[in-house]
């Protein structure tokens, strides 16, 4: 049976794809990161839109490219020369005593430039795990799901990305009248008048606009929130700020090194976990109606749980098995791959099949 | 007519009452430990082992600060026309930013948050500072990790912007904002810069962090790789965009925006008294009638 295509929605689509970053975070094997990067890859291809966002998996890729190429050249110019297996020996040139006695250059091991290469390409596949989120997930939905407390910064937001279009419109039509009284447009020794000349009726006409949006959006009844009781906002109050007082002391116990292990990750998740009931109890002040809103069903569940199914499983062979997720740089191995973690690597690539696929666009007549 | 010293006593469009003032600190001052924790992590086995660890529950920290910060401020509610023209400012920030982002260290995002910062107050400038960032992001498709660390950064520019002096008017309120331009060209690539090390060094090279080491240490280390990688090229030409846009266009569209403010009149209360009971309610019939085929 195939799924009527529909748009899935794009939390799932995000939540697949950290679990897949999740994965690749747990391991430095390349043959593993590559088919990590290939599965988000072929998802990204079967699955995605016309949209223009939908472009983006290859900047992302790029970026990935500069990463691993950045890690490499850094380990090469500034790496100082660890590592037994030395390919090739580049001449030495010694930094004055106040660049920190850095050397650049001198002899470039194997050992290095391997470890470079796994470190970059595994954080290269996180940011392209990002990119396939970002090529997949409508990003207009996205905002329609924010929580009701981020309801009035979202609403900013929207009204940010339908104005944006406008714009373009705004500048050509100063443009046009600029140059029906006579101005000019070229650049060069007078460009910054002719920019002035732009700029100013753009802004002006931008704020006539945002004043006209506000009369409609209130003349549409916007703005007319719930009253709190007045014991809620003291609630929320009161969670909000024990908990970043626990975020506070969390960070300070992962950074520090005499404090006790409770002090560390577990206050952080506390203090996390009470500033965010804060927020959700704050955000039961705004009531509202969406229009359209996105289902979740099976389709959202099943990919979902096909990228966390890739995290829990990296998860588990790194407690298992970490050497097959870690291949030997000292001595100088071939990485080699076991069964669970390929399995791991590989179990993201099933809604490539069995998520419904993007609609069509419409036909006009 | 009002004058630019009565227009300046106006209040900040979105106050920042204690409560939001108060979260507003501690969120800064995780952010910021998030930013600099390579200066400060202790050497312990169990904190190295987690060296690669660490910026990831960061990663996933810092979204949930900046939601708590944002959902603060804005829970007194946001009138229309601060949120209209919150979104217009926004979509202008973020039209403006892809015009350098080709061209080598020009970047024109922060020219207007600053203005906007200064004319609006700093809780407006705050927020705008992320949801400019934020909007930019979603019309490129380049929401990621980096983005609330960016989103914070820019929200601190804005911030500060509101809180500058208010005293200069003319010629010295220029050079005031152009000098602001340019110390947070440099502050913002410093941050980013330093948001960035870690992932770009890698844990063992010798411009790499080192764990448990001297905060000067590490501080010099850290100052060779900014020099080497940005200071000169992204920063410089961020600080000169700032300065050049602030000297040039800066005076007009401060009067720009102060119109705006004038005539939006921010802080005005608007009142909703209902009808008196005699009078007709003047309500479509369409909107009270139950619409067909439905229980």
């Amino acid at each position: 049976m195939r799924a009527l295509p529909r748009s899935v929605h794009p939390g799932a689509w995000w939540l697949w794809a950290l679990g897949l970053a999740a994965a690749a975070s747990r391991t430095a094997n390349p043959v593993l990161l590559v088919m990590i990067l290939a599965v988000a890859g072929f998802v990204v291809t079967q699955r995605r839109d016309h949209a223009p966002w939908a472009l983006a998996f290859r900047m992302y890729l790029v970026l990935g490219a500069v990463i691993v190429a950045m890690r490499v050249v850094f380990r090469i110019v500034f790496g100082g020369g660890q590592g037994d297996t030395v390919l090739f020996t580049l001449p030495e040139i010694p930094l004055p005593h106040w660049v920190a006695g850095v050397r650049l250059l001198g002899p470039v091991a194997a050992e290095q430039l391997l470890g470079g290469l796994y470190d970059g390409l595994r954080l290269a596949t996180m940011v392209a795990c990002v990119g396939a989120a970002n090529a997949l997930a409508n990003p207009k939905r996205m905002l329609k799901a924010l929580p009701g407390a981020l309801h009035e910064i979202g609403t900013s937001v929207v009204v940010a990305l339908s104005v944006a279009p406008q714009l373009v419109e705004s500048v050509q039509r100063v443009r046009r009248a600029r140059l029906l009284r006579g101005g000019t447009v070229r650049r060069g020794l007078r460009g910054t008048d002719a920019l002035r000349g732009i700029v100013i009726p753009v802004l002006e006409d931008a704020m006539n606009r945002s004043l006209a949006l506000a009369a409609a959006m209130a003349s549409h009844g916007y703005g007319h929130t719930g009253r709190t009781a007045p014991r809620t906002r003291a609630l929320t109050g009161a969670l909000v700020i024990t908990g970043l007082l626990g975020v506070c002391g969390g960070l300070y116990g992962v950074m520090g090194a005499s404090t006790p292990g409770y002090l560390g990750t577990p206050l952080l998740l506390a203090g996390l976990a009470l500033a965010g009931c804060g927020f959700v109890l704050g955000g039961r002040r705004v009531t509202r109606t969406t229009y359209r809103p996105d289902p979740w069903r099976g389709a959202e569940w099943l990919v979902t749980v096909a990228g966390l199914a890739s995290a829990g499983l990296m998860y588990l062979a790194s407690r298992t098995d970490a050497t097959s997720l870690y291949p030997s740089l000292a001595p100088l191995a071939w990485p080699e791959v076991a069964l669970l973690p390929a399995v791991a690597a590989l179990v993201g690539v099933v809604p490539a099949w069995l998520a419904p696929g993007p609609p069509r666009q419409a036909v006009r007549p | 007519m009002t004058s630019p010293a009565t227009a300046r006593r106006r209040l900040p469009v979105l106050p920042i009452g204690a409560r939001p003032a108060v979260v507003l600190t501690l969120a800064s001052v995780a952010g910021l430990a998030m930013f600099f924790w390579p200066l400060f992590v202790a050497p312990t086995p169990e904190a190295t082992a987690h060296t690669a660890d660490a910026p990831l529950v960061f990663v996933l920290t810092m979204p949930v600060l900046l939601a708590v910060v944002l959902a603060e401020i804005s829970s007194g509610g946001i009138d229309a026309k601060a949120l209209a023209m919150l979104g217009v400012l926004s979509a202008i920030n973020a039209g403006l930013r892809p015009l350098g982002a080709g061209t080598a260290g020009i970047e024109t995002v922060f020219f207007l948050l600053v203005l906007a910062g200064r004319v609006f107050g700093p809780g407006f400038g705050f927020v705008l500072g992320c949801t400019s960032l934020f909007a930019s992001a979603l019309l490129t498709a380049g929401v990621g990790p980096w983005l609330p660390f960016q989103m914070i950064a820019s929200g601190w520019v804005g911030l500060g912007a509101g809180l500058l002096p208010k005293r200069p008017t003319g010629r010295a309120e220029i050079a005031m904002l152009t000098a602001y331009g340019i110390l947070v060209a440099y502050g913002f690539g410093f941050l980013m810069n330093m948001w960035f090390w870690p992932f770009t060094t890698g844990t063992d090279t010798q411009l790499s962090f080192v764990a448990g080491a001297p905060v000067l240490d590490n501080l010099h280390r850290f100052a060779v790789f900014t020099l080497v990688t940005s200071t000169w090229g992204w920063d410089t030409g961020r600080a000169v965009t700032n300065a050049v846009a602030l000297v040039t266009l800066g005076p007009a569209v401060l009067a720009v925006l102060r119109r705006a403010a004038r005539r939006a009149a921010f802080g005005a209360p608007v009142t909703i008294t209902p009808a008196p009971p005699g009078a007709p309610r003047e309500v479509p019939r369409a909107l009270t009638t139950p619409p067909r085929g439905r229980p």
